[in-house]
């Protein structure tokens, strides 16, 4: 690898009793990038996270972070690492800037720093006006702030994010996500979420995990070629005005075309295809529709979208169904 | 140092905060007055609060669980856990910041009995040294009891659960041990060798019989050692939980 990595893991395996939540998994965060990680509910995730944050051992294998290995010298992972935790746990009987201060001493920052540090983060996550207030009074969204200024407050070089946009209300989602996006250069990030959207708004990288495994990792734009690759990914969507059905058994009959299914049938026909849709056959489609002497308003091509290849990759079963 | 100095600090605040420090001050001072008023506060007997001293641990048996129940269970079943143990401290520090708020705590418990001490001022004239070697018996005992009561909170995510096995703990060191040693002395007569180590064995692990010189203004090195020994034990186990925690 070219850059840095600021996180690495080989072959990270941690057994619970005879099951294994991860399972022999390796990847790296380059410095200063942006890393989505992403896998459904109970796919390895947070026990991966744990790994990393030295909150548990691995049962066998080892990573470092920010060049220090998390099991024998799990104190300067610690300090170099901002952790913000599924739900973002806080002591709710706490003031925000009380809690801050809490959290700052633990780190060993000294006293003018911290005050320093915490006008910037209370500033950089929204939270300026609410220093004073209990935490108990605060709404979710601003506790998950909080967590996220906890994590930044002691200017880490690595920060991990577990769901950070859980229980946020959509514009306080959009917020989190510039945050984050800015977060990238400063701080080498591995964002942790099962929401795909977000990965491709603010992830560089992105490593999908499924059943404590590694299913596939690169850049939004290469997984949604891969996807593309593989074909049943890519749908195209015709809207087109005449008969659905003899419509759809002239679409039918073409090369390359696998399955036409008609969304709706009322004067304009909505059709979608899926196959092996190259440019050629699109062409050949339009030159079709038009011979037929029905008109073609509209052509577009959906599916091929990381959501797509998430669903497919895993769990083969209910893409097979779909 | 400072680091745990900090967790202290949020320690003792947190029950400060919560209405259980106040319930369980409350329910401190109210046994301690009715010790004192039926044991010490007598018309025309000596100015001595020997016997509040003396029998102050059967409260505080009752009084410390609520006070540690909270320390770790509450971290498990919030997760703050996770804040704290991939915060860069060591176990030692977090446990020993737990411990120190707990125990800071409990000196503001056992300092609120003064008033007693004022009150039996204004009457007659205690003997003021006394009074300060019994003080220093029941910080010894509060290492000991608070150390329990931080060993059950570690052990498990809930509270109540913590609470009641500390209780237990204590109710065996405080009344049960010497019980049995009283009975086993009494009506067995005491014939078999093993009996006998055994009543001897119970009778020094009962904290009473370490309190009362503490009560009589005698400050005995076996006391001492009996409590610091045993918090220092507790503290260990606390600290081997911990570690296994990690582990499952």
């Amino acid at each position: 690898m070219s850059q840095p990595a600021e996180i690495v893991a080989e072959e990270l395996t941690k057994a619970y009793g005879k099951f294994l939540a991860v399972d022999n998994i390796s990847f790296a965060v380059p410095k200063g990038m942006v890393v989505g990680f992403l896998g459904p509910n109970g796919a390895g995730k947070t026990t991966t996270i744990r790994m990393l944050t030295c909150f548990m051992p691995p049962t066998s294998g080892s990573a470092r972070v920010a060049g220090f290995d998390v099991f024998h010298d799990s104190l300067k992972v610690r300090s170099h690492l901002g952790y913000l935790p599924e739900n973002a746990p806080v002591y709710m009987e706490m003031r925000v800037a009380e809690y801050l201060q809490f959290r700052g001493r633990l780190r060993g920052m000294d006293r003018s720093r911290l005050k320093e540090r915490i006008a910037e983060v209370t500033e950089l996550c929204w939270l300026a006006d609410r220093r004073r207030w209990p935490i108990s009074k605060l709404s979710k969204g601003y506790r998950q702030r909080l967590g996220i200024a906890d994590a930044l407050l002691h200017n880490p070089p690595v920060l991990i994010l577990d769901e950070p946009t859980v229980g946020l209300d959509p514009a306080q989602i959009r917020e989190t996500r510039k945050l984050i996006a800015n977060l990238a250069g400063m701080h080498t990030v591995l964002l942790s979420t099962h929401i795909l959207s977000e990965v491709e708004l603010v992830c560089q990288k992105v490593i999908i995990i499924g059943r404590g495994k590694i299913l596939a990792q690169g850049s939004p734009e290469e997984l949604k070629q891969q996807c593309a690759q593989r074909g049943a990914g890519a749908k195209l969507v015709l809207e087109i005005r005449g008969p659905a059905d003899q419509i759809r058994s002239a679409l039918a009959a073409l090369p390359g075309v696998d399955q036409v299914r008609i969304i709706s049938d009322t004067t304009v026909a909505t059709l979608e295809l899926t196959g092996k849709l190259d440019g050629a056959l699109r062409e050949q489609m339009a030159a079709l529709i038009q011979q037929r002497g029905w008109a073609l308003r509209e052509m577009r091509s959906s599916g091929a979208s990381l959501e797509e290849f998430f669903v497919q990759i895993t769990d083969p079963g209910a893409a097979a169904a779909a | 140092m400072s680091t745990v100095l900090a967790l202290a600090k949020r320690e003792i605040s947190g029950l400060f905060y919560s209405p259980i420090g106040y319930i369980v001050l409350a329910i401190y001072l109210l046994f301690v007055g009715l010790l004192f008023a039926l044991l010490v506060m007598q018309p025309g007997a000596i100015a001595d609060p020997g016997p509040m001293f003396q029998w102050n641990h059967l409260i505080l048996i009752f009084v410390v669980p609520f006070m540690t129940m909270s320390l770790f269970s509450e971290e498990y079943r919030s997760g703050r856990i996770e804040t704290l143990r991939t915060s860069p401290i060591t176990d030692w520090q977090l446990l020993l910041g737990k411990f120190l708020g707990a125990m800071g705590f409990y000196c503001v418990v056992i300092a609120s009995s003064l008033i007693f001490i004022i009150i039996l001022s204004l009457f007659g004239r205690p003997d003021y040294m006394t009074v300060l070697t019994s003080y220093l018996g029941l910080f010894l005992m509060g290492l000991l009891m608070v150390a329990i009561g931080l060993f059950f909170s570690a052990c498990t995510q809930h509270q109540i659960l913590a609470a009641m096995s500390s209780c237990v703990t204590l109710v065996a060191l405080g009344i049960l041990f010497q019980a049995i040693s009283y009975f086993l002395g009494a009506a067995l007569g005491v014939s078999w060798a093993w009996l006998r180590t055994l009543r001897h064995v119970l009778r020094y692990l009962a904290i009473e019989p370490h309190m009362v010189n503490f009560s009589r203004g005698l400050v005995d090195s076996r006391n001492v050692v009996f409590f610091l020994s045993g918090a220092g034990l507790f503290l260990f186990l606390t600290y081997i939980v911990l570690e296994s925690r990690k582990w499952r």
